[in-house]
């Protein structure tokens, strides 16, 4: 009964780009006497590539074409072809994927990694994913905990607070291994990031490019970088210097952090003994994870090992971002796979009022997406009913159609994504009431929210599910 | 792509309008006690939700845990003994469950679907409960009623049976019905005439289906009750079905029920099921689904 | 041999010692399906008073089921001890009984005794009994058995933890389970009824009782109560299994319905000593009810009482570790109302001792019988007053997969306090360490599932 999915995930970071291909095993739970309920069962890392230092042509710009050729030749060492591949990600990460030609590089991959994989990036993302890959979610879930996980890679360190399993909150700081890298012989700064410029300057250090430095200086400065990180887990007052080295967006810091893990290329100095050459990548990389090792996180919270390290991001975009649709849904393959399809959800507020007005109401909302330059067809999300009549269903799909007439349309299928176990019959009434003249996806048993995009690809499990990626985008705001 | 901008606004506003939404709500901690203030459903309680130990260790944790089972967890004690509440609400969920087996389908009901009744061998219901055996047959003037009042030989035939639930089949054979006639129009597939099977166990459907001869028959029958699942309805489906067939014929899907499968969601699964059976040629283990 | 007596100036006359059998038995739904039951309730106990001077010799030479044709007959009747039988061939029903109850007869003379019995002797002399003879008598016989722990001791009540979930969901078994340990539940055995019956599902739960029982350290046992053969796929596959689980029945035709026979069985508990997880050496668990066979069609014309007898003679041959009737599951048309299923419980209970298998019963109905909660209170007070080795222990007695109720994780406790028992000793143990029982009862942080989630 078991099927497995060959999932690839790849990451390009500032400072190294890595693959890995994850086997997922779906299996119908239920009995042979109920509704099937086909499920993950489990995620298995089959491969790992190498650790890739990223190929960059100049300071800001990726090579792209390098890149493919590195990917390339994983998938040949691993015996992979792009066409074995079913769903994964490709995520252009940390400082990278500010970088020009983020979305040149993507291209460059579409075409080697089948016919369902995403292309994303996005901090609160990479945060989320790399988390996954450390286990943090599940270890939150195991424990009833609320756990932190600090992704510090060569240019950023994302975070994702994870409670019983939930995302609750993600920050992304500009502290990582190589925002200060060094010349040949380690004697002076051959570059140094602006903000790592901003905070060495409110230390009194110089480090602008050409700048001679000490062993001293570069201590002091990753103390002062872990300090940061001491910051913004709530171990010791935020300063003015945390807001400077944010990203995008701080932690909330209104809860309580149980636990703390570490993954990225800097938490391998962090929890094992680094010794041997401090300048190998000519980086303060090891002196951050020394630093770390001794701040008060240390003290203060307790610091589970993580499932992954370096490898946290890759793993989490191989194994963890693929999810499957409920087993009773509506779709047909010729108008799978669709991606990027932005998300309308129908508020808890809306779902209350009556029947009729969702009509009204879904109408209102789809015109959000259809002010600016481009169209977009959304698919339409809610959370719906455990306990709906007959004649429930028959007034929802009007309401539907009457709601989405303006983008009827379109030449996309009709999408709904719905929480609670009624796609199928929802899909058999939308066909129904269009006469079966307009391709209809309806999906359940997928928790998406406004602000994020779906993919869905094609069915699997002997076309009873479809594999789904939710891409949140702007989780936070 | 809409620019980042717009999706920001519309995340506010969205988010603005749940969080007033959220206030409107009653609180989670003290369920149905405080909202209702003189005639308060010990049953309408959704025990999943409710948390009855009073200093627990981990109280998030314990609720997100409880979530996951329909069990009766977290209900504390007084000494070894469980609360009143949790006692009253366990026999409230009995007498509903023996109310299912012991309470017969309405007339009006029958009705309401449109649909004639017949009877099995069974005088009562005191009688089905002790004679399984009785339960499974018809006798002649029920198969002249049927030859007289059926379609002969349709594609499909699905009639309802009271089994050991009339609760489950008062609450979901309507809905699931309709949703498998809906499912059925839609493949095009053709359906007989619907009757109600009164004091009806589940191998009767093969006495009928031998005086029928659809070619799938579908029987929608109340489940055996447990406590917490008084309403649950299963559907058992065969390809030709003869009283010489083996059992592992039918095809079952049991846990109709808004706890379970909805019944408009399983009727839906049904009319793509019995598509498959038309197109097989097959029920139960012989079905590739 | 006498088939027939008078009652009040009435002659009353049987075809053959299985007449006499069904017709002495309580009044029961199931053997009044079966056509085999009395008529009237004199014609009972005429039947019974025929019963009463039948001589075991007779019980044995004439088993329910002819032992060429049934392999339950073959393996009850070829593990009696010839010697010891030979001293008591010549008692008479009666007579056997009253040695049972008499004063003078220990514990250890019926566990001698009970190796020279045939199932048709023990079946016969609990239908002569009382109520109340059946729960004195089998407070007298004491089976202890031992997986990681000593079942049955003395002054112990034990429990099974049966976490079951609609869906197998892991989190929902996993907070059933947690729940179920802080009431001082599961030292009879952590056991679930699982929807699925496939190697995978049933290795996921055994893993992660394992991973329960090893990150708490709890002396205890673990199986999935699965096919016999599923289990051993498992077993054979590396799951963590410290038993082997199979319903069983009291004729051959009635185990093949259920897929197996003596040699399946016997495999499951070679396997079980060389793969299990256990210290056994009782590392087999059976289920058992009356009603089962009539079900099947696999009764050949035998009343209930005496084929639920044939299958702890079958049970006793693999040296079980558990082995429980469940009682009031199979439904009205077996056990109508609660006095029947009161007496099916009592009579259970006393035949699993007398036939020398460690007996437990799961005190429980449906919600198609004619009980209620209370009857099952009740049969729970009765059945630890005789001794019984454990009940099982459901949240409130409310079994959510198998739709039917039974003894709750809160009747644990109140049973083991109203009649001064306590649980499983190394359990017992376990469980002070933990601040769950406090001076042999619950202690104020008792009843609090999240203890265990950190």
């Amino acid at each position: 009964m078991k099927e497995t999915v060959l999932s690839a995930g790849i990451d390009i970071g500032t400072s190294t780009t890595q693959l890995v291909f994850s086997k997922i095993s779906l299996e119908n739970m239920a009995s042979m006497m109920s509704v099937p309920r086909i499920q993950i069962v489990d995620k298995e890392v089959v491969y790992r590539s190498d650790i890739h230092f990223t190929p960059l042509v100049s300071k800001i710009e990726i090579d792209a074409r390098a890149v493919r050729t590195i990917v390339e030749q994983e998938y040949a060492k691993a015996g992979v072809t792009p066409d074995q591949v079913q769903t994964g990600a490709v995520i252009i990460t940390g400082e990278t994927a500010r970088k020009q030609n983020a979305s040149e590089v993507l291209s460059m991959l579409s075409g080697l990694a089948g016919e369902f994989v995403v292309a994303t990036a996005g901090p609160s993302l990479e945060g989320i994913i790399a988390g996954k890959g450390a286990n943090a979610q599940q270890e939150s879930k195991k424990r009833g905990a609320t756990i932190a996980n600090l992704d510090i890679g060569g240019g950023t360190t994302n975070i994702a607070v994870f409670n019983n399993g939930e995302v609750i909150d993600t920050a992304c700081l500009d502290i990582g291994g190589r925002l200060i890298r060094f010349s040949g012989d380690n004697s002076k700064v051959a570059y140094c990031s602006d903000k790592m410029g901003c905070l060495t300057r409110s230390m009194g250090l110089d480090a602008d490019e050409g700048t001679p430095i000490s062993h001293g200086a570069i201590e002091a400065i990753s103390q002062r970088m872990a300090g940061i990180l001491e910051e913004v887990v709530g171990v010791v007052p935020a300063t003015g210097e945390l807001a400077t080295m944010v990203t995008d967006k701080d932690l909330k810091r209104d809860y309580a952090i149980d636990y703390i893990t570490f993954s990225g290329g800097v938490a391998d100095c962090i929890t094992t003994n680094c010794d041997g050459n401090d300048f190998e990548f000519n980086d303060l990389g090891r002196f951050l994870g020394r630093a770390i090792a001794k701040s008060r996180i240390f003290t203060e919270k307790q610091v589970l090992e993580s499932a992954e390290t370096i490898r946290a991001t890759v793993v989490g975009a191989g194994s963890h971002t693929t999810d499957i649709s409920g087993s009773t849904v509506t779709f047909n393959d010729d108008a799978l796979p669709v991606q990027n399809v932005p998300i309308l959800k129908l508020s808890e507020e809306d779902e209350a009022k009556p029947l009729e007005t969702w009509g009204r109401t879904i109408a209102e909302k789809v015109e959000w997406f259809r002010l600016k330059e481009e169209h977009q067809t959304p698919a339409l999300a809610f959370k719906g009913f455990d306990d709906i009549s007959f004649e429930g269903i028959q007034l929802l799909a009007s309401a539907i159609i009457q709601g989405m007439a303006s983008v009827m349309n379109d030449k996309v299928p009709l999408i709904v994504v719905v929480e609670c176990d009624l796609a199928k019959v929802l899909g058999q009434t939308l066909k129904a009431q269009l006469d079966f003249k307009k391709d209809v996806i309806c999906i359940d048993t997928v928790k998406v929210e406004n602000g994020d995009y779906i993919d869905i690809g094609q069915g699997l499990a002997g076309g009873k599910v479809v594999p789904v990626i939710v891409k949140t985008l702007l989780f936070g705001y | 792509m809409i620019s980042e901008d717009k999706i920001k606004n519309i995340i506010a506003e969205v988010l603005g309008s749940m969080a007033t939404g959220d206030q409107a709500s009653p609180s989670q901690a003290s369920p149905a006690a405080e909202a209702c203030e003189e005639l308060c459903d010990l049953t309408a309680v959704d025990l999943k939700k409710e948390l009855q130990v009073p200093e627990p260790a981990n109280r998030e944790a314990y609720l997100k845990m409880k979530a996951t089972t329909p069990a009766r967890i977290g209900i504390w004690r007084a000494g070894p003994r469980p609360l009143t509440r949790s006692l009253l609400r366990f026999r409230a969920d009995h007498a509903v469950a023996q109310d299912a087996v012991f309470s017969n389908v309405s007339d009006e009901f029958v009705e309401s679907m449109g649909m004639f009744q017949i009877t099995s061998c069974c005088k009562d219901k005191d009688h089905f409960l002790t004679r399984p055996d009785l339960g499974r047959k018809i006798d002649d003037e029920t198969i002249a009623t049927l030859k007289e009042k059926c379609k002969q030989s349709p594609r499909v035939q699905v009639y309802i049976a009271d089994g050991l639930s009339s609760t489950a089949i008062e609450t979901n054979a309507k809905d699931a019905y309709s949703s498998i006639l809906q499912g059925l129009k839609g493949h095009g597939i053709e359906t007989g005439t619907p009757f109600f099977l009164k004091y009806g166990r589940v191998p009767a459907m093969d006495v009928i289906s031998e005086v029928l001869t659809p070619e799938v028959t579908v029987l929608l029958i109340g489940e055996r009750p447990g406590l917490a699942t008084g309403e649950s309805m299963s559907c058992y489906m065969a390809y030709k079905a003869s009283t010489t067939m083996p059992e592992a014929n039918r095809t079952v899907i049991s846990n109709i029920h808004k706890g379970g499968t909805p019944a408009v969601e399983a009727g839906a699964h049904i009319a793509d099921i019995v598509k498959t059976m038309l197109e097989q040629k097959a029920s139960g283990l012989d079905l590739k689904l | 041999m006498r088939l027939k007596t008078k009652l009040f100036g009435t002659l009353y006359e049987f075809k053959d010692l299985n007449e006499v059998m069904a017709k002495a038995n309580e009044e029961k739904s199931g053997d009044q399906l079966a056509g085999v039951a009395a008529t009237s309730v004199t014609e009972m106990i005429a039947a019974k008073e025929v019963l009463s001077e039948i001589t075991l010799k007779d019980l044995r030479n004439n088993p329910a089921v002819p032992y060429e044709i049934d392999e339950v007959t073959r393996i009850i009747q070829d593990q009696v001890n010839e010697r010891i039988y030979r001293e008591i061939q010549n008692w008479t029903v009666a007579e056997f009984r009253e040695w049972i109850l008499s004063h003078s007869t220990t514990s250890k003379d019926i566990a001698r005794i009970s190796r020279g019995l045939t199932s048709e002797m023990v079946a016969a002399v609990a239908k002569v009994m009382s109520n109340m003879d059946l729960i004195y008598a089998a407070k007298k016989i004491r089976v202890t058995a031992h997986c990681n722990t000593t079942i049955g001791e003395a002054g112990t009540l034990g429990f099974r933890l049966q976490p079951n979930h609609t869906t197998d969901d892991i989190d929902g078994i996993r907070i059933s389970l947690f729940e179920g340990l802080s009431y001082g539940i599961g030292d009879a055995v952590i056991g679930l009824n699982p929807v699925n019956d496939t190697v995978d599902s049933v290795s996921n739960v055994l893993k992660m009782f394992q991973e329960i029982k090893e990150t708490h350290n709890i002396p205890t046992q673990n199986c999935v109560l699965a096919h016999v053969k599923t289990q051993m796929d498992a077993v054979k596959n590396g799951a963590p299994s410290d038993m082997i689980f199979q319903s069983i029945a009291g004729s051959e035709k009635g185990n093949t319905a259920f897929g197996l026979d003596g040699a399946i069985m016997a495999e499951a508990q070679d396997l079980m000593l060389r793969e299990g997880t256990s210290t056994g050496p009782n590392v087999i668990y059976f289920e058992t009810g009356q009603g089962s066979e009539l079900s099947s069609e696999a009764h050949h014309g035998v009343d209930q009482v005496t084929m639920e007898a044939r299958c702890y003679g079958f049970a006793k041959k693999y040296n079980p570790f558990l082995v429980n009737t469940v009682v009031g599951f199979i439904g009205p048309e077996y056990l109508y109302d609660s006095k029947q299923v009161t007496r099916a419980g009592l009579e259970d209970h006393f035949m699993g001792k007398l036939t020398g298998v460690p007996m437990g019963v799961d005190a429980c109905y449906t919600n198609h019988m004619k009980t209620d909660q209370n009857d099952i209170e009740n049969l729970a007070v009765l059945l630890g007053a005789a001794g019984c080795t454990y009940f099982m222990g459901i949240p409130q007695g409310d079994d959510i997969m198998l739709n039917y109720q039974c003894t709750g994780y809160h009747d644990a406790s109140s049973l083991r306090e109203l009649l001064g028992l306590t649980p499983v000793k190394e359990f017992a143990d376990w469980l002070e360490t933990m601040g769950i029982y406090e001076n042999g009862r619950l202690s104020a942080r008792a009843g609090d599932a999240s203890l265990f989630i950190k």
